[in-house]
Order: C-alpha cells, then structure tokens, then sequence
C-alpha cells in the first residue's frame, strides 16, 4: 500500500468527497463546471448521478451522511457495526448502531477513485486472506485491517449458508480486528414453518447480542417507527417497480442502482425515504408523457441483470446502457418481497414474502426477521438454484413480467455460489427463451477484466444475438 | 579448494565455480528441455572456461526446478535456501530477498547469517513470475531486456489487468491498437508485476536490506515501480550478476559440506 | 500394516463395498463429516462418504460447475459422470461449502444428460453454521427428516435401540482411533503420515464393525512394532479436506513424518464421540453440530487456533502444513491467521495453496515443503 494512503483514515477521505460532491451544485453552473475539472477520476460518477436531478443529489447526500455516521458514532455515544448489505440495517438504526455496509463503501471508493480498491484488496491478501475470495467485502475490508478505517465496535452478518466467501470475510474481520461477532444462519429452504421459526429465534438472539455489546435494551416504539418507515418504503419502491413494467420504462437507468445503494444505507430512516419519493416524482413525471427514462428517449431494448451491477469507475455500465437505448428492468439487489411487490402479487408468492405485523413487540420482531430474510441474495441464493423461490424461478418470472429481451449476468470470480451453478442456470434460462449472457469480469476490480474488454464482449454477444441492431 | 553450484531453472541454467570465496567462472545459459542435459551443459562450459575439469571440484550442490535430475552433484537443496546464502553472499546486509525466476516469485526473510527464517511463493499462475514478462515483450515486439530501459521514458504508464496473464495479454492489445505509446505500454506491465510481488513481500513483512535476486532484477522498471510500491530503495547488486544467486548459494553450501557441515 | 487400509483408500469401489452389495444392502453417499452417519449404519445402510480422489479429467466437472470453484467438488461429480459412483443407491449432499453445495445442482442435471448417474434417493441435508439451542433444535428436526426420507425409500426402520447400538459401535471406533493416534505421535512413530491417513479414510468407505475389527488387529500389531521414524521432522498437516494419501506421501518425502493433523476426512473424524445417554437423535445432533474444527462454524477461530496449538504440543511438531485448495476461501484465509498466530507462538509454519485433483504439481509443492525442511533444520542447529 502506497504510504500515502496511510495517512488519512479512507473514510474520512470518503466523507469529504461525497460531502463537496454534495455542495457542487450550490454554486452556478459554471462554477460547477470549473469544479469538475479538478476531479477527473470521479466527475464521470458526479455528473452521471447528479443529472439525475433532483434525486441524485439526494443520494449523494445519503452517502455523505451515512459516512458521518459511523464515524462519529462513538464519539456521539452510539456503536456501529461492519456489516453486509444484505443485511437490513433497520434494527440497527432502531438500536442506536450505525452500519458499516463493506460492499456498499466498496461501490462508493470504485466509483470515485482512479484505482478503485485496488490496494486495499491487495492489502488482504498480503495478512494472510485468499485472493480468490469476493472483491465486494475485501476492498473495503482491507482499509479495515490495515488501521486506517473508523475504530469498530462489533461485525455482524446475515450470510452463513447464503454466501460462505462473504460470512467467512466478516469472521475474518471479527478474528483480525478482535471484535465480538454474530451471524445469522439461514437453512436451505425459504417459506416453510420450520424455516420462519428459526429465523424468529435466530434474530431475538442477534438482539440479544447488540443489547450485550451496546448496553441498551431493543425499545419498541423505536422499532415501531423503524418498521414503518421500512414499509412506506416498501411502497414507494412497489410503485417504482410497476411503473417499470411500462413500455417504454419511464425510470432512468441508474434509478435501479439508486434504490438498491439507498436501501441498504438507509432502510428504515427517512433519508432513504426521501430519495425514493424523489425518485417515484420523476418516474411519474416521465409516465403521465410516455417518455422513456433513457435520456435518448428512444428505448431499443430491454435488459434483465439477473445478478449484479458492474460498478467501474464513472457509472461507466449505465452509461453504456444509457447511450445504447437499453433500459434496465432490475437485479437481484433491486427486489422487494414485501407483500406489497408488483410481483409477490402477480404471481401470487406470498408465501415467499412477508408483511409487516405490529401487534406486539413478538410481532414486530418477527416482521423484522423475515423482512431480513428475504434481503436480496438471502432471499434466492440458499438451495439449490432450481428450488422453489430461488434463483432461477425468480429470475424467470421478473425476466417475463418486465418484458426483458435478454438476461445478463455479472459477478466477481469470488462468488463461488453463483459459479458453482451459472451454467446451469444460463443453460435453463436459454431454453426458457432469454439469450443470456455471462460475464467474466469482477464487478469491483477493474485489474480482473478492464472494462473496455467487458464492454467488447457484452457489445459482440448482443451484436450477435441481434439485439441491438 | 574448488566448489561448484549448479542451478536448473525453466527457462536459464546456472553454473557457478567458487575457489576462497571468490567466483572462478559463471555461466548463464538457456535451459534444454531435459534439466539434465541443461546441467551438463552449463556446468562443462563453466569448467572449461575456469579450465578445470569436474574432478577438481571438491563439492557440487544442484539447485532449481531439476535439482534432482543432475547427475554430478552431492546433494540437491531447494532453491530457496540457496537464493539466500547466494542473496547474502552478494549483499551482506540482505535481510529481505526477492527472487522472481522463469516461473516463480519467491520472497524470503534471512538472519544475520544468511539462513532463512521465513519464506513465501507465488501460488498462483504465471502473472508476477518471468513468464508474464516473457509474454508481454512478446506481445509488444519487443526484447525481454528492452522492457526496463523501455519504461523509463513513459509519462503515463497504462493500468494493466494484472490478474491473468492470458487477459492481459488481451489488454496489451488493445491498448497497442489504440495507438498508446509502447512506453506506456512497457511501464504498465512493470507495475503490474511489481504490484503481484509486493503483495507477497508484504505478507513476508520486510527488513532493510531488501535485495532482488534472479533474471527480473535486471529490469529496471520492475525494480523501480516495486521500490515506489514498498517505499524503499532496493539495494541493487554488483558483486556479480543478480540471476546467478541460486548457483552461487549452492556453491557456498558446496563449500560447507565439504568442510564436514551437516546436510 | 494390514494392506486392506491402503486398499480402501485408494479404491473407490473396494472390496467392502463390493461383497455388501453382493449381500443385497444398500450403499448412501455423503459429502460432509457434518453427516450423522450413525443413522445410515442403523439402517443397515452403508455410510459411505463420498471423495473425488482418482479423478484424472475435469471434463465433466468443467461442463456442469463454473470456473473459479474448487476441484474438489469438480471431482466428485467427474467420478459421478464417469459411472464411477454407481454403486451408490442414494446420495446426501450438505452445504459443508458453497462449492460443495452447488454438488447438488450439478449433479443432477448432469444425471439428466448422462442416464445412471444420480443415485435415486438424493438429499439435500441442512446443516447450521453454529451452536445454539435453536440451531441444535432445528438439526434434530433435519435428522428426523434424513431418518423419515431413508426409511421411506428404502423400506426400513430405524429404532432408537439400533441407533444407541450404532452410536455405541462408532464410539468405539473413535476410541480405537484415539488410541492409534498415540502411535503416530510417540516420539518413535511406528507409523507414518501417509499410512495413517489411509488408515482413517477406510474407515469411511467401509462397515464400522468390520473397521473396528480391523483397528483392533492393527492396533496389536502396532504395540509389538518397533517405530523406525524418529529421526523424521514432525509435521502436523492442517486445512482444505484431503482424501489423498499421495498428497501425504510428497510432504513426507524421506525426511518428514505427518504425526498429527486437522484434516476432514483425518482425525476430525474422531475427535469427539457421541453421548450414549439420552435420545439418540439429540445426541447425534449435539455431537456432530458442535464439531468445530471446520472453518463452516464462523466466529469460533478462537477456540480453532487454541486447539491446534493444543495438538501442536501433545504431537510435539517442528512444524505445521497450512494447505488448502485454490478457491478454498474457509481454509485458505484461515490458515493466514492460523500462519501469523502459529509463528508468534514459536511454531513454524508453511502455507500453500494447490490444486485437488492428481498431483500435478508435484515439483512446486516438494519445492516448498524441502525448503520448509531446511528452514527448520537451520532453526533447530542454530539453537
């Protein structure tokens, strides 16, 4: 690791620049303009979320904000936790312990800087952790383990038996940071007696284990508000998703990556509210003209990820969608399983999803419970993927009621669970009638395959599937 | 009295005779296919440039990927330990080595007297050993020993994918057919290597002096971008060419046992 | 000793497993030691677990699984496409790993392109990733399950004296095992890594009460030999599971002695034993669910190292083997911290990371291990 980044703690550095990311746009616009030139590694990223309007600088202020948090928690009296992002901060936030999402600060360093994680994640490697594991958690893991990250009160995850390379990243954390540890386990079978009742138990003992660690017992009026803004959030985000399924799709592209990255920030506190309100203001906007949310206003095409983004530099694959009239109809990380989803109730699945309960503090625990459960990942990577409410019933169905002409899929090589079956899938999704495309790049390390590589050969496959014509 | 080491790599053989300390005469030679016929060859060279023949020899030790296939030698020791009695021989004050061979990195910790205390190798493929170089000159059309002088004249150096040979060599490519600078190209490449090596030399943790030892040493681009990387100079060797440390450590451990040291 | 361990090990289909089916009995596969195969055993079903080792292509195992997975699984189902495995009426797959895991998937689809490869009962068998009340509660209900699938398919019935009968015998044999592990560690070892590994793997490849009978001859044996290893550097050889007595026999080369290890399908085997009071099913689920030494029970690295370093002194090693397979994340990130911990605890230790499969990378791997020897050779003369 170069000394420099010794010098500062990266958080730190992080909340500064999405703090004067945030003030940019106060000035005039040719103030902004000036200012972009001094950033040329993040401008891209700056001007991709911020021509969003309204919304982006919303979101910009959520990362900000989210930053300030953990970092001053301590000093404010509070706790924080590393964690992952497919764990649902809300009972966090209920219990006064601010979240350290690894992979979504992982996004936000390969966004805004030129080499992205790049050190940081060879800096694991270099204490003795594999290579091979996912670059999600371990380019922010790295900063971690070298010292230069916020001082960290405990690790929590929700991953053993969803996703070991993550749940093992966190145990690893807890052993080299030597801080307490919990994960929740989730058994192979989603919706079944057997499954929810273990949930249940498993998450009154997460409470168990931050009321331990933090000194303050769970408070129910907390956990009321927290749930109810989960579930107004939860609506706003049905609504975005019906609103996709229009032809042509009224949502910009990035508003995707937007509801997901706040999601996982600020589930269950207003400043995630805020952005989907903004975001639901314009996509209503476009819908009552017809108009397309691609800023080409012509939509050629419609694609499905049926895994994750690509998070190079400058929002570089929305941008790429963007120019190409491609409209982007979801991934994994988007999906909602309220019951209120657009498709929970098209395909009649509430079995697989939940609703929200506030009967008794029992109730609302529960509601909680199974609201983490279905977290993206969680939710559709446990059994095997051709079981009932997993990945490849899920994909088929969004893939059909979003009217996708192709699905796509991207990863990292870290992900053992999705390359231990991708085959398979691409094979039955195929069949299923979706050209489907695999990429080999690692959506958090340009240095696997450089984005220009990947761009070529997503470009050749939808060349030669007559795609994009 | 006259000792020999002879060291067997993939790519170069090594022969190296030793008489009071001092290097009688060494050669460096492409190996055959067969590590046996490789030994012979670079050991009958060096013998008929010291002029001598295998019988003054008091002691062989072999070294390298074919150490056991040579048949004049004593004893065959692990390249390892022999790149560092060679390391130190070559620096004294080495404590930390970096040896980056036809098909291995390697980094080791030495004691005061030359013996290793902690060791790590490259596990995984060709990229970070010499092969990735071997590759890249070709791709850029260029010689090997050119990529070092290459480098220094670049003003902006390509970041390369430094993961997998095979798709870097892609990257290279492309890069080539957007009209970037070969410069650029080259300096790329070195910092690619550089940056896998320092992976490895920090999970060995270092101590001054840290020395490169074996073929890569020489480029002096590699040697620059890893100096930048671990912010520290790299003490360069002189006593005699880096790629001969293995062969020169098995002649000192040669000496060794023919003065009764244990095996 | 008896050549009929060696025999097993190497042999997938072995004599064993032959002259039981010849009997009329069914044979279950599993792949994980978090399988109480107790149950199996009461059912008079033979528990066999399930192994990649004489896999030679990766042919089918490329087809079905992804790149960047390990080759253990990649092995198995090689095995499996290659009919190799077709003795097998059933198969239970755990997810022990994600890779491993993903065996389910890929098994059975390539039983749709291959006919007769997919055994008819094939289960897939949760298992926690940790030790609670709740946890243990559900296992129990998972065993009933695995208890209820077996005796429905295979027309049998499993009552809890045959149980507490099959749980008495499996004790013993870790008993026995116990007592044969003080053979490997004595300061004068009368038998090597290599043949201790193949002593253990028979034991899952064949009927337990063969296999105690078998221990038992052995273990006569060995308290009138004579041991003929204390000049060997004492290794204990930890991580990523290894069914694979070569991979032994190259670490020990002429110079080393593997007189203790933490390996799946190695002395995990036996490190415990299950209560014999009380319910079965609870203790079977008790014993094997509070099996630590996997790094699938996440946060307890603690209690992993303080127990290596534990066998590290009882064996009296010079050094330890951190190994693990290429995409191996649990052991392989592991044994970095076990690595730093060990060496700060004055043991030495290597780490490597290698393929599965046939040993192809033999020179590399000797290459470490040799210079790992000099390394502690130099160590013990500078002392």
């Amino acid at each position: 690791m170069r000394p420099e980044l010794k010098e500062y703690k990266f958080d730190s550095m992080l909340l500064s620049t999405f703090t004067a990311a945030a003030k940019l746009r106060n000035g005039s616009e040719k103030e902004y303009r000036t200012m972009l030139k001094y950033i040329p590694y993040f401008n891209g990223t700056v001007t991709a979320v911020l021509d969003t309007g309204e919304p982006g600088q919303l979101f910009i202020e959520c990362i900000s904000k989210y930053l300030e948090n953990y970092i001053t928690a301590r000093e404010k009296g509070f706790h924080n936790a590393i964690t992952t992002f497919c764990f649902s901060p809300g009972i966090l936030y209920a219990m006064d312990v601010y979240p350290i999402c690894l992979e979504v600060l992982s996004v936000a360093q390969t966004f805004a800087y030129r080499r992205g994680t790049a050190e940081f994640l060879d800096f694991c490697n270099e204490v003795g952790y594999t290579e091979t594991s996912c670059s999600s958690q371990r380019g922010t893991l790295g900063a971690f383990l070298a010292g230069v990250g916020a001082d960290v009160d405990m690790v929590l995850t929700d991953t053993p038996g969803v996703c070991d390379t993550n749940a093992n990243a966190f145990a690893f954390a807890a052993a080299y940071l030597k801080v307490p540890f919990f994960s929740l386990d989730m058994p192979p079978v989603l919706s079944e007696a057997r499954s929810d009742e273990y949930h249940n138990s498993d998450f009154r003992a997460l409470i168990a284990f931050i009321e331990k660690h933090t000194g303050r017992k769970l408070d129910i009026d907390r956990l009321r508000t927290v749930l109810r803004e989960i579930e107004r959030q939860e609506e706003l985000v049905a609504e975005l998703e019906d609103l996709a399924r229009m032809v042509p799709n009224p949502l910009p592209v990035s508003f995707n990556l937007m509801v997901y990255a706040t999601r996982f920030l600020f589930s269950g506190m207003k400043e995630c509210t805020a952005v989907l309100e903004s975001m639901l203001r314009v996509a209503s906007d476009n819908a009552s003209r017809g108009a397309s949310g691609l800023s080409g206003s012509v939509e050629k095409m419609r694609a499905f990820f049926c895994y994750i983004d690509h998070y190079t530099n400058s929002l570089r694959l929305w941008d790429f969608l963007d120019r190409n009239g491609i409209c982007y109809q979801g991934n994994i990380l988007s999906r909602s399983w309220s019951n209120m989803a657009p498709h929970v109730k098209e395909y009649r699945t509430e079995a697989a999803a939940y609703s929200f309960d506030y009967g008794d503090l029992d109730a609302m625990i529960r509601t909680m419970a199974l609201h983490n459960s279905r977290m993206p990942m969680i939710k559709s990577i446990r059994g095997p993927y051709d079981a009932p409410d997993m990945w490849l019933q899920d994909t088929l169905s969004l893939a059909k009621m979003y009217s996708a002409d192709c699905i796509i899929y991207n990863g990292t090589p870290g992900c053992r669970n999705t390359w231990g079956m991708v085959k398979l899938f691409a094979r039955d999704t195929e069949k299923a009638g979706f050209p489907t495309f695999i990429m080999y790049g690692d959506a958090f390390d340009d240095r696997v395959e450089s984005w220009e590589a990947s761009q070529d050969r997503l470009e050749e496959f939808l060349r030669v599937r007559r795609l994009l014509v | 009295m006259m000792v020999a080491g002879c060291d067997v790599g993939s790519l170069t053989s090594k022969a190296v005779i030793m008489g009071d300390g001092k290097i009688v005469a060494s050669v460096i030679i492409k190996s055959k296919a067969r590590p046996g016929d490789s030994a012979d060859a670079a050991m009958g060279q060096a013998l008929s440039k010291a002029g001598l023949s295998m019988n003054d020899i008091a002691c062989c030790v072999g070294t390298g990927y074919g150490r056991d296939r040579i048949s004049f030698v004593k004893e065959a020791v692990t390249e390892i330990a022999c790149h560092a009695k060679g390391a130190q021989w070559l620096v004294p004050s080495a404590r930390t080595v970096i040896d980056i061979g036809g098909q291995d990195c390697k980094a080791m910790r030495l004691d005061a007297r030359g013996n290793m205390v902690k060791f790590t190798a490259n596990d995984k493929c060709a990229s970070g050993t010499g092969r990735f170089l071997e590759v890249m000159a070709r791709v850029l059309h260029v010689e090997l020993d050119d990529l070092g002088t290459l480098s220094a004249s670049s003003r902006s150096a390509i970041t390369l994918a430094s993961a997998c040979t095979v798709w870097a060599q892609a990257d290279v490519i492309q890069h080539l057919n957007s009209g970037v600078p070969v410069a650029d190209i080259a300096a790329g490449i070195n910092s690619a290597m550089a940056s896998r090596m320092s992976v490895i030399v920090n999970n060995i943790g270092f101590e001054r002096d840290v020395v490169m030892t074996g073929g890569v040493a020489k480029n002096a681009g590699v040697v620059a971008a890893l100096e930048k990387l671990l912010g520290l100079r790299i003490k360069r060797v002189t006593r005699a060419d880096p790629q001969l440390a293995g062969a020169i450590g098995a002649a000192l451990i040669a000496g060794e046992r023919a003065q009764g040291g244990k095996s | 000793m008896n050549s009929a361990f060696m025999e097993a090990a190497i042999s997938l289909n072995n004599d064993y497993v032959r002259e039981w089916k010849e009997a009329g009995k069914k044979v279950v596969g599993y792949t994980c030691s978090y399988v109480p195969d107790e149950l199996l055993y009461a059912a008079g079903i033979l528990p066999y677990r399930v192994r990649g080792f004489g896999a030679t292509e990766a042919t089918i195992g490329d087809t079905y699984f992804g790149p960047f997975i390990c080759s253990l699984p990649k092995a198995m189902l090689q095995l499996a496409g290659e009919g190799r495995f077709d003795f097998l009426d059933g198969a239970i797959i755990t997810p022990g790993c994600d890779s491993m895991r993903r065996l389910d998937e890929c098994w059975r689809k390539a039983g749709e392109d291959i006919s007769g490869i997919l055994p008819k009962f094939f289960f897939h068998f949760g298992v926690p990733h940790k030790y609670a009340d709740y946890t243990v509660k559900w296992f129990i209900e998972e065993i009933l399950r695995l208890k209820a699938d077996v005796e429905r398919h295979f027309g049998v019935s499993v009552s809890d004296d045959r149980l507490r009968e099959a749980i008495r015998l499996f004790n013993k044999s870790r008993d026995l095992l116990e007592r044969f592990d003080g053979f490997r560690t004595a300061g004068n070892p009368a038998i090597a890594g290599t043949e201790a590994l193949a002593v253990i793997l028979a034991g899952t490849t064949m009927s337990r009460d063969i296999y105690v009978k078998l221990l038992e001859e052995l273990l006569e044996t060995l308290e009138q030999s004579r041991g003929t290893l204390k000049d060997r550097t004492r290794l204990m050889l930890v991580g990523s599971a290894s069914d694979d007595v070569n991979l032994v026999r190259l670490i020990e080369g002429e110079r080393a002695v593997v007189v203790a290890d933490n390996l799946c399908f190695g002395s995990r085997f036996h490190a415990d034993r299950v209560d014999e009071t009380g319910d079965p099913i609870e203790a079977l689920a008790k014993r094997y669910l509070a099996k630590n030494e996997c790094p699938r029970m996440y946060g307890e690295y603690d209690g992993r190292l303080k127990m290596l370093i534990d066998k590290a002194d009882r064996a009296n090693v010079d050094g330890v083997i951190l190994q693990n397979i290429r995409f191996c994340d649990l052991h392989g990130s592991e044994n970095g911290l076990f690595e730093r911990d060990l060496e700060k605890a004055g043991i030495p230790c290597l780490k490597i990371e290698r393929e599965y499969g046939p040993l192809v990378e033999t020179g590399r791997l000797k290459m470490r291990v040799e210079a790992f020897l000099e390394r502690i050779g130099q160590r013990r003369q500078s002392a």
